[in-house]
Order: C-alpha cells, then sequence, then structure tokens
C-alpha cells in the first residue's frame, strides 16, 4: 500500500521530466528560454558545490521561518480572543479586513524605509503575509466549532478554560492547520518577491541575479529549490502533525475514496 | 424524603432570530422530582420538554420562576447534572477512555481512581475492548453508551437526557433502554429523561410527565407501577404497560388537537 502509493507519486516526476527532457530536445526554443534538465542539474551541482544554494537557502529559510513565527505569534492570540469575545471581534474585525486586502509585497517600500534593504525587510514583509490567512483560517474555525461540545463538557463541571483547552483549541486544529499551509505559502510568495525588491540574497535574489546575467538555468534551479524545500516541509513537518491529530480523530480524511 | 429537584412557576419565552418574533416555550411549569427518581417529560415537539431539560441543565436560564437542585437554585451548568444529547456530544480527540475520565480528570482525583472509574463505567456499558478507540471509529450506540459512561462517571446527582436513543437503529434502541433501565436501578441515578416516544417514556420511568403543544404546560403526571428489572419481551403484551401507553397518548394528541 505504502509502497504503491510511494511509486504513483514518484511517477509523477518522472513524467514531468520526461516531458520536459523531450521538449528540450525537440529544440524549439533557444537554450536560454528553455533550459534542459541535464543543464539545470549540472548548475544545481555546481551550486550546490560552491555553496551558493545554501548559502541562499539558508539565508531565505531563516527570514521564512522568523515571519512565519512572528506572524503566528501575533495571529494565533488575536484569532482565538476575537473567536472568544464579541467586544474584541467588533473591534478588530473592521479593521483586519481592511488590512487583510493589501498584498504583503504592497509593504515593499515601508519596509525598505523602515528596515532598509535587506533580510529585516524580507521579513517584515513575510510577517504582514502570514498573519492574516492564519487568523482568517482560525476564526473560521471557531466558528464552526459545534456548541453541543461545548455544552456537553460544561454539565460535566467544565470552566471556560478547560473548555478552551479540551474544545476549542483540538476543534480548531483542522483550519489552524489549513491557516499554517496557506501562511507559508504566501509567505514564500513574499519572501521571493521581498528578495527581489529588497534584498542582496536570498534565493529570490538569485533567481532575480541570474535572469541579468541570462543564467536561465540557475532560474530554475532557484525555482525548483522553493519547491523542494515546501515538499520537504509538508512531507517532514505538516503531514505527520495532521496524521496524528485530525486525521487520526476522524475531523480529516485524505480524499473521499474508500479504504 | 425531601426533593431533589423542584421547579417553581417555570416559564421560558424566546426569541426567534429567523421568524423574528417572541415564542412563549413553556407556561407556568410546577415539578417536583424525589431522589432516585426516574421521570420521563414527553409531548408532541416544539412543547418545550427539552427546553425544560436545558434550564435545569444551566445551559439556558428561565425567564420567570426558579428551579432548584438539593436546594440550591440553578444559575449556570455544572458536573452535579450531566446531559446526555442526541448528538453523543462525545469529543473526537479523545479515546472512549479519556472521554469517561473527562469529569473525572477536570476534578483533579488522582489517576489510580481515575483509571478504577474508568474500567468500572467501560465495563458497565459494555465497552471493554474499546477502550482505545476514537468517537468516530464506534457505532451509534456504542458512541451513545460512550457518552452515557462518560457522565455517570462523573457521579452526578441527576443525569439529564435529551433524547439519546432517537439517532440510533430500533434493535439498538431496545437494548440500550433496557441497559439504561438497569443501569439507573442499580446506580440509583436520579434520571430526568426526555422523549418524544411514550413507549420508551413508560417503558424506562418511575413516573411521566406530558406536556400540551406549544406553551408547554403539564397535562399530565402518572406514576408507572410496572416491576423491574423491565424487559422488551415481558412488556409487549403487558396490560398495565398498554394501558400507561394508551392512556398518555390520549392525553398528548387530545390535547394537541384542542389547541390546534
Amino acid at each position: 500500500m505504502m509502497a504503491r502509493r510511494f511509486i504513483t507519486e514518484i511517477l509523477a516526476f518522472v513524467v514531468a521530466l520526461a516531458v520536459w527532457q523531450v521538449l528540450s530536445m525537440a529544440h524549439i526554443w533557444p537554450e536560454v528560454l528553455f533550459p534542459s534538465p541535464l543543464q539545470v542539474l549540472a548548475t544545481f551541482h555546481d551550486d550546490l558545490l560552491s555553496g551558493v544554494l545554501l548559502l541562499n537557502l539558508g539565508v531565505s529559510l531563516k527570514s521564512l521561518l522568523l515571519g512565519f513565527v512572528v506572524g503566528c505569534v501575533f495571529a494565533v492570540p488575536l484569532g482565538y480572543l476575537m473567536g472568544l469575545s464579541r467586544t474584541s471581534r467588533d473591534f478588530f474585525d473592521p479593521l483586519v479586513n481592511l488590512l487583510q486586502a493589501i498584498p504583503g509585497l504592497a509593504w515593499i517600500p515601508f519596509a525598505i524605509l523602515w528596515f532598509g534593504l535587506g533580510q529585516g525587510a524580507v521579513t517584515f514583509i513575510i510577517v504582514m503575509s502570514v498573519f492574516f490567512p492564519v487568523l482568517h483560517n482560525l476564526l473560521t474555525g471557531i466558528r464552526m466549532v459545534q456548541p453541543v461540545l461545548v455544552e456537553a463538557v460544561q454539565t460535566l463541571g467544565a470552566k471556560k478554560i478547560d473548555v478552551i483547552r479540551h474544545v476549542i483549541f483540538p476543534a480548531t486544529l483542522p483550519n489552524l492547520m489549513t491557516g499554517i499551509r496557506l501562511g507559508i505559502a504566501f509567505g514564500f510568495r513574499s519572501l521571493v518577491g521581498g528578495e527581489m525588491i529588497a534584498s542582496t540574497d536570498g534565493l529570490g535574489y538569485a533567481i532575480f541575479n541570474a535572469q541579468q546575467y541570462f543564467q536561465s538555468a540557475r532560474i530554475v534551479v532557484g525555482m525548483l529549490t522553493i519547491g523542494l524545500v515546501w515538499l520537504a516541509m509538508d512531507r517532514l513537518i505538516l503531514r505527520p502533525i495532521e496524521q496524528r491529530t485530525t486525521m487520526r480523530w476522524g475531523l480529516v480524511r485524505e480524499g473521499l475514496e474508500q479504504a | 424524603m425531601t426533593d431533589l429537584l423542584v421547579a417553581s412557576s417555570v416559564s421560558k419565552i424566546y426569541f426567534d432570530t429567523v421568524e423574528k418574533n417572541n415564542v412563549k416555550a413553556l407556561d407556568d411549569i410546577n415539578l417536583s422530582i424525589r431522589p432516585h427518581e426516574f421521570v420521563s417529560v414527553i409531548g408532541p415537539s416544539g412543547c418545550g420538554k427539552s427546553t425544560f431539560l436545558r434550564l435545569v441543565a444551566g445551559l439556558d436560564r428561565p425567564t420567570s420562576g426558579e428551579i432548584k437542585v438539593a436546594d440550591r437554585k440553578i444559575t449556570g451548568p455544572g458536573a452535579d447534572r450531566g446531559m446526555v444529547f442526541q448528538e453523543y456530544a462525545l469529543l473526537p480527540w479523545k479515546t472512549t477512555a479519556a472521554n469517561i475520565e473527562f469529569g473525572p480528570r477536570l476534578k483533579k482525583l488522582p489517576k489510580t481512581e481515575r483509571e478504577a472509574i474508568t474500567r468500572r463505567f467501560v465495563e458497565l456499558v459494555g465497552l471493554k475492548g474499546f477502550e482505545n478507540k476514537y468517537p468516530h471509529q464506534l457505532s451509534g450506540g456504542m458512541r451513545q453508551r460512550a457518552a452515557v459512561a462518560r457522565v455517570l462517571a462523573n457521579n452526578p446527582t441527576m443525569l439529564l437526557m435529551d433524547e439519546p436513543f432517537a439517532a440510533v437503529d430500533a434493535m439498538t434502541r431496545q437494548h440500550l433502554q433496557e441497559e439504561l433501565a438497569a443501569i439507573a436501578t442499580h446506580e440509583r441515578t436520579t434520571v430526568l429523561f426526555v422523549t418524544h416516544a411514550i413507549d420508551e417514556a413508560v417503558f424506562l420511568s418511575d413516573r411521566v410527565i406530558a406536556l400540551s403543544g406549544r406553551p408547554g404546560r403539564i397535562v399530565a403526571d402518572r406514576r408507572i407501577d410496572l416491576p423491574r428489572p423491565r424487559r422488551w419481551e415481558a412488556l409487549v403484551n403487558d396490560a398495565t404497560f398498554a394501558a400507561h401507553r394508551d392512556e398518555l397518548t390520549r392525553c398528548i394528541h387530545g390535547k394537541a388537537q384542542k389547541e390546534t
């Protein structure tokens, strides 16, 4: 079962690579516009050995994680506060809605003015991008908590703090996980955009810089690295958390098929 | 014997947010329940029987009048009045054992005592072997057994039940009714049971209260003097059982027709 699934998943990459290789071998476009998989692999190998890839990756991951953590540190408590208190919801809701419509990248000019060119500015933009999807999904999750669960534990003697700990928090976990996924995804977008404009290192900067020198294989290396990092985060961190919590509890399934 | 529950002139008016008007659900309910009594409240849908149960649970407040349990006026929900809901309301993120252990854990009982209580009630409701299953892995009947065990493990003064067997299939329902009747006798629990099924009320109860259609008023208060333990096999053709059932049916339907 596991093996079959693994093979199916690997197959997708094999097919994508084959199509890419065939297209590049057909020489429809010049190599600078459409680099071949082998070219990309060679560049990947070079950049890995020279250390430049890992250096840029390290810089980007640091901004991403810091921005993500700071964004969540503000969004998660505010989400529970707004979800559980009518007054604070009425107070914050219009403001949050107004700010939500502003893309993270729109903060670039101020980010540069406030933090100067560099990863400080990039981190700030990531914070602004992570904050809203996490908050929004958390609020949706709190709205979806079944009142009967709260009432049931109240008749067992639960006080407000017990209700939050034993009902609200686990019940909102599926939506919180969705918020975290979207938050990281939005964070990646802002990371690359932010580094192109507001930084002198990182993966986004590397992609931007490669374009200046027509190193199209290097652009693809940067793009694929981002994709692979996300895939690794999903497989090694987010999915195991979900398998141990929301899926185990029967709140979320992988799909609708039987077995 | 002093009464365990005393409801005095309880009325409830609530605002219907869909219809945008005030609805009088309960009108001047006066009711006393003695310790260890099994009392069912029946009535047509919308008669306010569940509303009354929620008032006793402290999940809603009466518009006028008051309810006292063990001489204390009800001001909110509490561990002394555990409730079993039609939709089970087990916590999906806790195993059967952890759900049953929940009340004792809130009371901060020592671990060995909690485990002993959990084991006892798992066995009492016949869920041995399913302790480590999550609610979504259990059948409807098993979930309701776990929900009953969860409340009983918390040693409440009163067990409140809101149409607990309405969502399970007919065969399972009869099993659960027999089990509940036996457990309530054995544990000497005071039970307030709400249902729209008249035969269920007669089968389970020492006393059946019938409410009229909206607003709910008490139209009958009957003592059910059938011997215990009660089994469907024996009662299905029992004349006393049938007489109670038919008389209560006339009470509810006769009254409902006059009202409409």
